[in-house]
C-alpha cells in the first residue's frame, strides 16, 4: 500500500533471464495474492518469481542481494506465524512448482526431493515401496517439504521418531548471497544443516533435501480411549509414557475439538466424554504391540477411561486419524478464523499448563478446542474467533501471549512447531535473555550480512525488544563451571588463547603437543574435567542434566543404576567431548538443551527439557562439531529411556558408522567452510578458543 | 443478520443483478460472511486444478477467496486486476469440497465476476438469454441454421457469422469439431410426440423427465436414453416440458433472467404436481441438475417465491443417483471392453454423487469397470472455458485425458454433457481409442 516505486526495470529484466519472463510477475494482483499467508500478518511484495528448475535458485539470489533488494521463499503459505509475509516487500520466491520427488532409494534409506513436495504426496510415493517419512504434521495433506524444513515440523509420530531435524540427512542450501551448499548433519565440524532447519527461511533457502526414510513397521494398532475430563487422559498419558512404552502416537483432543472434528467419526463416546487419547503403536511382532496394548489398557483403567476401543480394520484407523488431523479444519466451521497455539511444556506438567491455558482463555472470554500431542508436552489450543473483530483479535493476541508466558514458566518453550514468524518474536523476550538473543543476531548476521532474506523474522526486532533482563535465570551452574567461566573472562580481557582439552579423548586424542605457535606457552589448555557432577534426572520426563566433564561410561553407569539408560554407544571420553567432537553425530537425537560459555565467559543456555523446541535458531547443534572452538560446552540435557531390563525400548547399541572417528587414530579432517569461519568470527572474534582450528 | 455490513463490491443500484445471500453448508450467509469463513488454511491448493498446475496462489481458490474478500472490504478497489483470478477458475467446486468449512468458492466467484463493469452485459449475451428466454422458436431456428450450415459442411463459416457468440453459446462454437451430428429435430419436440409421456388424464407419476440443454439441443439420444431407462425401471412417468434451467443465464452474469427461468420451471413443476401428486425430477445433465437444487439460494430474499423453490429442488435428482441399484438388470459389455467413469464437476462437487453410479454400474459392468486415476479433476470443459482459456483448459484436459489412457479403458462415463463435448474432443485429438459417453446412453444399451 506504501510502495509508491516500482520494481527496478532491470532487476526485473535479469529476473526474467533467469526465471522466463512468464514467471516474473510485478502486477497488482499477484503482488496482491501474495501479502497473506495462514497467519494474521499481512505485507505485499515488490514482485513475485515463480521458479521452474533449482538451478534458477541461487542466481537469482545472488542478483537480488547484490542488488540489495530483500527476498524470501514461500511455497504452500500455510504458515500459521506469519513467516512467509515479506515485511519489507522485495521479491517473493514462489518454489511450488519445485516439486519433484527426484529419488527414492530403499537401500540407503533416503529419499530425494524438491522442496515443494507436498509431504503426504511423498508419503503415498514412498508407501508403495513400503517405507515412510516420519515428521507428519497435521497439515501434511497441504504443507510442503520445504516448509517442514523451515519450521521443524513435527506431528504425531515425532513422539517416536523425532521431529524433522531428526529425519532429515543433507540439504542443498542456496545461501543469502546465492552460493549453493551441500550440507550433512554428519559432516566434520559444527552442524549447519541442522542450523538451517527451523530457520524459517532466513539463512538460506532448501533447494534439494536428502530425507531420511523408514521402513513402515509390520504392525500398527490404533486405539481411542476416552475419558471425563482431560486430567484424566493427560494422567494416562503419563502413565503410558511412564511405563516405558514409546507409542507411535499420543494425541489427545478435548471436547470442543472432539464435536468439532465428528463429522469424520464414525464411533460414538459414551455420554460424558470430555476428552479422548488417540494412541497408535507399531513393532514387528502382533505378539508385542498387543502386549503393549494390553497395558495402555490397564493404564488408562486406573485413569478412569470410560471406553477404550482398538480400531477393527485400516479403514477405521483411518477414520480416527482424519478426525484428528482434520480438527483444526473442523474448527473453521465454528468460526471464520482460528489461531492456534504452540506452546510446549515438559511433559509431567502438562496438566498445570492446561489448566492455565483454560484460565487465561476464560478469563478473556474465548472459546478454544484443545488438541495436543499429549506425550511430548506440545499443546494446540485453537481459539476461535472472527478476524473482522479487532477488539477480539486483540484479547485473542493477548491470550495467547499469556499462554506462551505460562509456558515459558512452566519451563517449556514458546514454539513447538509452527515457528516464530512475525508473530511470536516479542515472546522471544520473555524466552531468551538479550545476550541469547544477540547470539541469534549475530548467527543471522553471519549468513546473511546485509538483513535481506526473509528480514525482520524471528528475532525481535528494536520496536519489539522491551525486556532486556531475562525473566526466567537458568539454573545454578555450580562452582566448577563459575571457576571455568572465570577463567575464561580473565583469559578474554588478556587476550590469552585457549586450548579446550576435556579428557583429552575426544578434542585432543591425539595428546600430541601442541606445536608451533600454538605451542604450551601460545595456547593455555583449559581444563574441563572439574564439570563432573550428574545434575538431575527427571524420571518422569525423561531427561538427564550433567555437566559436561562427565565421562560417557560413567553416566551410563551411573543411569543404568537408576533404571535408565541412555541412546548413546559406549564411548571413551566425556560428554562435552563426545559432542563437541561429533564422535557420534547421532547423538543429535537425544540432545535437548545446552549450556554454553563463549570466548568471553559470556553463558547462554540453548533448548531446554522438551523435544520439541523450535523458538529461535537450534544454536546447540553448532557446538556438535565445532570442536571446542566455537564455546566451552558446561552442561548438556540429554533425553533417557527406561532401562531395556524392564521393557525392551527397541533400542540396541549401533555398529558405529564413523569408526575413524571413534577409535581416535586417524580423526576426519575438518576443513572449516565459509560459514563455519563466518560464525567463529562472529562468537570468537579474537579467535581465542582452540586457534589452530581457524587458523 | 450480521455484524459486518460492509460491501464495496458494487453499488446498490447493481443490487437486483446479484445474490444477497448464500446458502453454505453452515447456514445462510451473506456473501461478505461466506467469504470471510475462509481462513486461508490452504487445504483447496491441494485440489485446486488451475493451482496445481501453475503454482499461483493468483489463481488458487484461497485466492479468490481472498480476492472477493478484499473487493468487498475496499482494501481493493481495482476490480479489473481480479479478472485473472474470477476468469480462471472453472468453477468446478473441488475446493469447496475438500473445505472444511465448505466455502462456497464458485458462488463467490460467481459474484466476482458479476461485479466487472458490464460482465454479462454484451450484447451477444444479453440477446442469447433473451431469446432463450422469450422467444425460443427464434433461438431454435437459429440454432438449426447453425447447425445446417454446418451439415453442409459451412462448419468454418457458422463459426465465423458469430453464430453461436449470437445465441450466447461460445463453448458450442468452439466445441463444434466435436459434435458429430447436429440434430436437427430438437428434443423437446420428439418427447412431446410420445403419447406415453404426456401428463393429460394420468392420476400419478413416478418421474418427471426435465430436458437439459444439452440433451435438448445437442445430444438428443442422451435424453432418449435417459427416458427409456426411467421408463423401465421406475415405471410411468411424463414428460416436463420444460425451459432451459437457468444456469447459463446465471453463469455470464444475468441472475435476473436465471430467477426468470426458475419461476418459469418451477410453475411448470407446481401444475404437474397439481394433477400426479408427488414424483422425481430427473435431469441428465449433471450441471442443470445441481444448479435447480440450488434453486432456493436465488430466491432468498423473495418471501413468496423461497418455499416454492425449495419444494422444487427437493424434488430434483440427478440420473446418475436416480436408478434404483437394487433393480437393475441387464447384460455386462461384451468381451474385453472396459469402461471407467470420470465424475463431473457439478456431480461429485456440486451434488456429492459419487458411490451411487459406481454401484449401479458394477453391478452391470462387473469386472468391465476400472477405476479413472483423479476421476473427479475436471475435464476443462465447464461451459465456456474451453473457448475463453484456451491454454489452461488444454492442460486442464490434457491430464484428464492421461488419466484415462492408464485405464485404457475404451469407453469414459460422465453424467454432464459439457463434459462430453470436452472429453471426445480431446480423446480425438490425443487419445482416440477411447470415447465418452453419457451414462443414460450407456445403461441403456446394456440394460435394453
Amino acid at each position: 500500500m506504501f510502495q509508491k516505486r516500482s520494481f527496478d526495470e532491470g532487476v526485473r529484466r535479469a529476473l526474467e533471464n533467469i526465471a522466463g519472463p512468464e514467471n516474473v510477475f510485478t502486477d497488482a494482483a499477484e503482488l496482491l495474492m501474495y501479502s497473506y499467508d495462514a497467519g494474521l500478518a499481512r505485507a505485499k511484495p515488490e514482485a513475485v518469481v515463480r521458479f521452474t528448475s533449482t538451478d534458477q535458485v541461487a542466481p537469482a539470489a545472488k542478483l537480488l542481494y547484490a542488488a540489495g533488494i530483500p527476498y524470501l521463499p514461500r511455497i504452500a503459505g500455510t504458515n500459521l506465524s506469519g513467516g512467509t509475509i515479506p515485511l519489507k516487500g522485495g521479491v517473493i520466491f514462489n518454489l511450488s512448482l519445485l516439486n519433484r520427488i527426484r529419488q527414492i532409494d530403499t537401500i540407503n534409506r533416503l529419499a530425494l526431493v524438491e522442496p515443494g513436495v507436498v509431504n503426504l504426496r511423498l508419503q503415498i510415493e514412498l508407501e508403495k515401496f513400503g517405507f515412510f517419512y516420519a515428521p507428519d504434521p497435521a497439515s501434511q495433506k497441504v504443507s510442503t517439504i520445504g516448509g517442514n524444513i523451515g519450521e521443524n515440523a513435527g506431528g504425531p509420530q515425532c513422539l517416536k521418531y523425532g521431529v524433522t531435524s531428526d529425519n532429515v540427512e543433507r540439504l542443498e542450501v542456496v545461501t543469502p548471497e546465492g552460493d549453493v551448499k551441500l550440507w550433512s548433519y554428519g559432516d566434520p565440524g559444527p552442524d549447519l544443516m541442522s542450523l538451517l532447519i527451523g530457520s524459517e527461511g532466513t539463512l538460506g533457502i532448501v533447494t534439494r533435501a536428502w530425507l531420511k526414510i523408514l521402513e513402515k513397521p509390520k504392525v500398527v494398532q490404533t486405539a481411542v480411549a476416552a475419558f471425563a475430563s482431560v486430567e484424566n487422559a493427560v494422567s494416562a498419558a503419563s502413565g503410558i509414557i511412564g511405563a516405558g512404552i514409546v507409542p507411535r502416537a499420543l494425541e489427545a483432543m478435548d471436547k470442543i475439538s472432539l464435536d468439532a472434528a465428528k463429522k469424520n467419526l464414525k464411533t460414538d463416546y459414551p455420554p460424558g466424554t470430555n476428552a479422548i487419547l488417540l494412541i497408535e503403536l507399531d513393532g514387528a511382532s502382533d505378539k508385542k504391540v498387543a502386549g503393549e496394548l494390553r497395558a495402555i489398557m490397564e493404564i488408562c483403567k486406573t485413569s478412569f477411561s470410560t471406553s477404550f476401543k482398538t480400531a477393527a480394520d485400516p479403514a477405521e484407523r483411518e477414520a480416527l486419524w482424519a478426525a484428528r488431523k482434520g480438527a483444526y479444519p473442523a474448527m473453521a466451521r465454528l468460526a471464520p478464523n482460528v489461531m492456534v497455539e504452540d506452546g510446549v511444556v515438559p511433559r509431567p506438567r502438562l496438566p498445570e499448563a492446561l489448566r492455565e491455558t483454560r484460565d487465561i482463555l476464560s478469563r478473556y472470554k474465548l472459546t478454544a478446542g484443545l488438541l495436543f500431542h499429549a506425550g511430548d508436552g506440545n499443546l494446540h489450543p485453537n481459539i476461535l474467533f472472527d478476524a473482522r473483530d479487532l477488539q477480539e483479535v486483540k484479547r485473542v493476541r493477548n491470550a495467547g501471549y499469556e499462554i506462551l508466558k505460562s509456558c515459558i514458566r512452566l519451563g517449556g518453550a514458546i514454539s513447538g512447531e509452527h515457528g516464530i514468524g512475525v508473530e511470536k518474536r516479542v515472546a522471544m523476550n520473555w524466552m531468551y535473555d538479550a545476550a541469547t538473543l544477540d547470539f541469534f543476531g549475530a548467527i543471522k548476521a553471519a549468513f546473511d550480512p546485509r538483513d535481506l532474506v526473509n528480514p525482520d523474522k524471528i528475532l525481535p526486532v528494536a520496536q519489539d525488544r522491551r525486556a532486556r533482563t531475562r525473566a526466567f535465570p537458568p539454573g545454578f551452574l555450580g562452582e566448577a563451571a563459575a571457576v571455568l567461566i572465570t577463567e575464561l573472562q580473565s583469559r578474554h580481557n588478556l587476550g590469552a588463547k585457549t586450548a579446550v582439552t576435556g579428557s583429552g579423548e575426544s578434542l585432543r586424542r591425539d595428546k600430541r603437543p601442541l606445536r608451533g605457535k600454538w605451542d604450551g606457552a601460545g595456547c593455555k589448555a583449559l581444563d574441563t574435567t572439574a564439570l563432573n557432577r550428574i545434575l538431575e534426572l527427571d524420571r518422569e520426563n525423561f531427561t538427564v542434566r550433567a555437566e559436561a566433564g562427565v565421562p560417557v561410561g560413567e553416566l551410563r553407569k551411573w543411569l543404568k543404576k537408576a533404571g535408565f539408560s541412555i541412546m548413546l554407544p559406549d564411548l571413551d571420553g566425556t560428554l562435552g567431548g563426545v559432542i563437541a567432537a561429533k564422535v557420534w553425530p547421532p547423538a543429535r537425537d537425544i540432545l535437548l538443551g545446552m549450556d554454553v560459555a563463549l570466548a568471553d565467559g559470556s553463558v547462554l543456555s540453548f533448548g531446554g527439557k522438551t523435544v520439541k523446541n523450535v523458538a529461535g535458531y537450534d544454536a546447540m547443534k553448532l557446538f556438535c562439531g565445532s570442536l571446542g572452538a566455537y564455546g566451552v560446552i558446561l552442561t548438556v540435557t540429554l533425553r533417557t529411556t527406561l532401562h531395556a531390563g524392564a521393557q525392551d525400548t527397541g533400542y540396541k547399541t549401533p555398529v558405529m558408522r564413523h569408526k575413524s572417528q571413534a577409535d581416535g587414530r586417524n580423526p576426519v579432517e575438518f576443513k572449516p567452510d565459509e560459514y563455519h569461519r563466518r560464525l567463529k568470527k562472529a562468537f570468537d572474534p579474537g579467535n581465542l578458543l582452540n586457534p589452530w582450528i581457524y587458523d | 443478520m450480521t455484524k459486518y455490513d460492509i460491501n464495496e463490491l458494487y453499488d446498490h443500484t447493481q443490487e437486483p443483478f446479484h445474490l444477497k445471500h448464500l446458502l453454505t453448508d453452515l447456514g445462510e450467509r451473506t456473501v461478505y460472511d461466506a467469504a470471510a469463513q475462509c481462513n486461508r488454511c490452504g487445504y483447496c491448493e491441494t485440489v485446486c486444478p488451475t493451482y496445481m498446475l501453475t503454482g499461483r496462489e493468483t489463481i488458487s481458490a484461497r485466492g479468490r477467496n481472498q480476492f472477493l474478500r478484499l473487493l468487498i472490504e475496499g482494501k481493493t478497489r481495482d476490480i479489473d486486476s481480479a479478472r485473472e483470478s474470477f476468469s480462471t477458475c472453472l468453477l468446478c467446486g473441488a475446493c469447496s469440497s475438500v473445505c472444511y468449512a465448505k466455502v462456497p468458492t464458485p458462488d463467490l466467484v460467481l459474484e466476482g465476476r458479476r461485479s466487472r463493469d458490464g460482465y454479462g452485459r454484451g450484447f451477444a449475451a444479453r440477446l442469447g438469454v433473451d431469446l432463450l428466454l422469450n422467444r425460443r422458436g427464434v433461438f431454435e431456428l437459429a440454432l438449426k441454421a447453425g447447425y445446417l450450415l454446418k451439415r453442409l459442411g459451412l462448419a468454418a463459416l457458422a463459426g465465423k457469422l458469430g453464430f453461436y457468440d449470437f445465441l450466447g453459446l461460445p463453448a458450442l462454437g468452439a466445441a463444434q469439431d466435436a459434435l458429430k451430428h447436429a440434430p436437427l429435430k430438437f428434443l423437446r419436440k420428439i418427447l412431446l410426440k410420445d403419447p406415453a409421456l404426456k401428463p393429460e388424464g394420468k392420476k400419478e407419476a413416478a418421474w418427471a423427465y426435465f430436458a437439459p440443454c444439452g440433451p435438448n439441443y445437442v445430444f438428443t439420444e442422451v435424453g432418449a436414453a435417459t427416458v427409456a431407462l426411467l421408463k423401465r425401471f421406475l415405471g410411468p412417468g411424463v414428460f416436463t416440458d420444460n425451459f432451459c434451467c437457468g444456469l447459463l443465464a446465471y453463469n455470464y452474469g444475468r441472475v435476473t433472467e436465471a430467477r426468470e427461468f426458475a419461476k418459469k420451471n418451477i410453475l411448470r413443476f407446481e401444475e404437474l404436481k397439481k394433477a400426479l401428486g408427488g414424483f422425481t425430477v430427473v435431469g441428465d445433465c449433471s450441471s442443470c441438475v445441481a444448479f435447480m437444487k440450488s434453486y432456493e439460494q436465488l430466491f432468498t430474499e423473495d418471501e413468496e417465491w423461497r418455499p416454492r423453490a425449495k419444494a422444487f429442488a427437493e424434488a430434483v435428482k440427478d440420473i446418475l443417483e436416480a436408478l434404483p441399484t437394487d433393480k437393475i438388470k441387464g447384460r455386462g459389455p461384451a468381451d474385453g471392453e472396459t469402461v471407467t467413469y470420470h465424475d463431473s464437476c457439478r456431480a461429485c462437487h456440486g451434488q456429492g454423487i459419487r458411490s451411487e453410479p459406481r454401484e449401479t454400474l458394477k453391478k452391470i459392468a462387473g469386472k468391465a469397470f476400472v477405476e479413472l486415476p483423479e476421476s473427479d479433476w475436471c475435464c476443462g470443459g465447464a461451459g465456456a472455458y474451453a473457448f475463453t482459456q484456451t491454454a489452461l483448459s488444454e492442460r486442464i484436459a490434457d491430464r484428464k485425458i492421461r488419466n484415462i489412457a492408464s485405464t485404457q479403458a475404451g469407453t469414459v462415463l460422465a453424467g454432464a454433457t459439457s463434459c462430453l463435448l470436452q472429453l471426445n474432443a480431446g480423446l480425438k485429438k490425443k487419445y482416440p481409442s477411447a470415447r465418452a459417453v453419457h451414462y443414460s446412453v450407456y445403461m441403456d444399451n446394456l440394460t435394453r
